[in-house]
């Protein structure tokens, strides 16, 4: 048992960390806010409010109390799965995280796919097929990552789908108006319309999801293909591609071997983009009039909601570093050199 | 020593290729250009425009014409003024960004690269404050300058502070990145049987070696806090309305470009655009003459074997 554990250590780890994090991240975020201006309680009450008044509403809202004192009752919460109420609309933090979330993970993750996708491809044509016009225009536009913002691109396929040729949907939301919405099965809300089978709601659905799609697949495929081509360009000089093809393979069977050599930085890559893309859908959600975590975490944010803000920090940053492990799970299940204490690693 | 002679021989090969291709400086200064001219925009713009960027010159949302060179917005600003107007604030945040979040990140990398694996107290804060970083990273920074920046105020201050902290856990690990790999390296002996303090061996030797890719980095960091600024104001945490900047003024014309008036969205987002490119050309021309061997020492030796949840922050 000792030996197998410390020969699984590398993962076990890995997992045993991540809560270790997020309460850290937890605890951080709670007294950084602390320290922030700005008094809650009288931004409640308005203008004009009495000593005693500003005491119980002290009280109700959990403010009460030393910093510490306050800390303490928050981790007890936190521990629980409870983060509180918002002190500006009342409702639990967790219930409006959990039908908000959804959508906005759903973009991002949509979101990714096509990214890689289109990543994929055009990777392989600028890498495989050089001197082709595609190629060259691929390798300019890699060169320009990050060039483009994706609400820049956005407002202009808005106006160009939308405005002027009228193929479009009106941006505001994800269905259109006149059709009955979904009821609520994953929370997810593309998924949703195909569980029932809600044919025209997920036709409806797609229509309008096609432009945040695209643009954030062509904003932010940039970065992957200006990564992805020079590792498989590396690779293609590795030794093991002279190997491949001496000892007689097909030309599908090298360029697997090629991608699979250039796999690891790009699947870290990958996951780095999640986070990207959540913060870039939040962006996106307000321009094409989505509900979802953007527009809460803002009015959170400006009307200085510490339990809204704690509350949303702490799901994202749990959700990125979930991402993010298994992404690393992943790639040192790949390649073994990549573990913790392996030869060559620091 | 034998790998004492090949830099010196390749360096003169280098030079000799150099001195063959001598009209390069020129396209080099052609690169260099582009940025140097956005700078004297910046600076002397306002003082050209026809209009002010921040009072109302004109008929709401007029079509760009001889007046309005590019139109007026939804408000009857001059957008010509206020593209130019911006200028000034959006670089003078960028490059505070960029040299904040570098300085903070050298320091930080240079602490934590040299005492990471110390023993005692010295080796534990450098780890723990690595873990910092992590954390820091794991919300989308969109997110984190949102709560940053509305906190303190939207100003020229915060916005610069806010998004270099943001962005200095990046500067932060390739320069740790590369002081692990100075860190073994046999001149930092002879330096210190010399009789070199440490402090001295760290800003005389390990600095000057591990900084290059944190320093070529800075158009990336330059282009992010452009964009980065444009997407706070775009949420609407960026500067106060009138005040010109891009983003926010992409942000309030949206509606404008929903509803056909292309002029107010179109002009500003181009500007960004030009600005991002001429300033990373500009990196391009001097980092591709004066640090092509330091940065190709350091590719070099950044081998296949990267551990995994470090190799993404230098691709972002």
């Amino acid at each position: 048992m000792p030996e197998f554990l410390s020969r699984q250590r590398w993962w076990i780890t890995r997992v045993l960390l991540l809560p270790l994090h997020l309460f850290v991240f937890a605890i951080i975020t709670f007294l950084l806010l602390r320290l922030v201006p700005g008094d809650p309680v009288a931004s409640v009450l308005g203008p004009n409010y009495t000593q005693a008044a500003y005491l119980t509403m002290q009280r109700a809202l959990g403010l009460d109390g030393s910093v510490w004192s306050q800390l303490g009752r928050y981790i007890v919460e936190i521990l629980h799965l409870d983060f509180g109420s918002s002190i500006q609309t009342g409702r639990a933090v967790m219930s409006e995280m959990g039908t908000r979330l959804p959508g906005t993970l759903e973009l991002a993750v949509q979101g990714l796919f096509f990214t890689v996708l289109l990543s994929l491809v055009l990777s392989y044509v600028a890498v495989f097929h050089p001197k082709t016009v595609l190629a060259r225009i691929v390798l300019v536009y890699s060169r320009a990552a990050g060039a483009l913002p994706e609400f820049v691109l956005a407002v202009w396929a808005l106006f160009v789908f939308f405005t002027v040729l009228h193929v479009a949907p009106a941006p505001l939301g994800r269905l259109s108006t006149d059709l009955p919405t979904q009821t609520v099965i994953t929370g997810f809300p593309f998924l949703d319309t195909l569980i029932q089978g809600y044919t025209a709601g997920a036709i409806s659905m797609a229509a309008h999801l096609v432009l945040p799609i695209a643009v954030m697949a062509i904003a932010s495929s940039a970065v992957v293909i200006k990564v992805l081509v020079s590792s498989l360009q590396g690779a293609i000089q590795d030794p093991a591609t002279a190997f491949r093809i001496t000892t007689g393979s097909g030309r599908r069977a090298t360029v697997l071997s090629v991608y699979r050599r250039a796999a690891p930085a790009v699947v870290t890559l990958v996951g780095q983009m999640f986070g990207y893309l959540v913060g870039g859908t939040i962006v996106l959600e307000s321009l094409f009039g989505f509900a979802g975590l953007g527009s809460y975490a803002v009015k959170a944010v400006l009307s200085t909601d510490y339990p809204a803000i704690q509350g949303f920090l702490l799901v994202v940053a749990g959700i990125t570093l979930i991402v993010y492990m298994i992404v690393d799970l992943a790639v040192m299940t790949v390649d073994p050199r990549r573990r913790p204490g392996s030869v060559g690693s620091n | 020593m034998t790998t004492a002679t090949l830099p010196l021989t390749a360096a003169r090969a280098e030079r000799r290729k150099y001195s063959a291709k001598l009209p390069r400086r020129r396209i080099d200064f052609l690169l260099l250009l582009p940025s140097l001219l956005i700078v004297l925009l910046a600076i002397v713009g306002p003082f050209l425009t026809p209009y002010s960027a921040t009072t109302i010159s004109g008929a709401v949302s007029s079509a760009p014409s001889m007046a309005h060179l590019f139109g007026t917005d939804s408000v009857g600003l001059d957008v010509f003024s206020r593209v130019i107007g911006a200028a000034r604030y959006n670089l003078v945040i960028a490059v505070a960004t960029t040299l904040l979040c570098t300085v903070i990140g050298v320091v930080f990398g240079l602490g934590i690269g040299w005492f990471e694996s110390a023993r005692g107290a010295a080796g534990l804060v450098a780890r723990g404050t690595t873990r910092l970083f992590d954390l820091l990273q794991a919300v989308p920074a969109i997110l984190l300058g949102l709560v940053i920046v509305s906190f303190f105020g939207a100003s020229v201050i915060s916005l610069t502070v806010g998004m270099a902290i943001i962005l200095a856990p990046i500067q932060m690990r390739l320069v740790r990145i590369e002081v692990l790999r100075v860190r073994k390296e046999a001149y930092l002996d002879a330096a210190r049987m010399a009789g070199q303090n440490e402090l001295k061996l760290l800003a005389r030797h390990v600095l000057p070696n591990s900084i290059w890719v944190a320093l070529e980095n800075m158009s990336f960091l330059f282009a992010t806090s452009i964009l980065l600024t444009a997407a706070l104001g775009f949420v609407g945490v960026g500067l106060r309305p009138p005040t010109p900047e891009w983003g926010s003024m992409i942000s309030s014309a949206t509606n404008d470009a929903l509803t056909g008036r292309w002029w107010s969205a179109a002009f500003p987002s181009i500007a960004m655009m030009i600005t991002v490119w001429a300033f990373s050309n500009a990196s391009h021309a001097l980092f591709g003459r004066i640090a092509p061997k330091k940065l190709a020492a350091a590719a070099a030796s950044s081998s296949p074997v990267v551990p995994s949840s470090e190799a993404a922050a230098e691709a972002r």
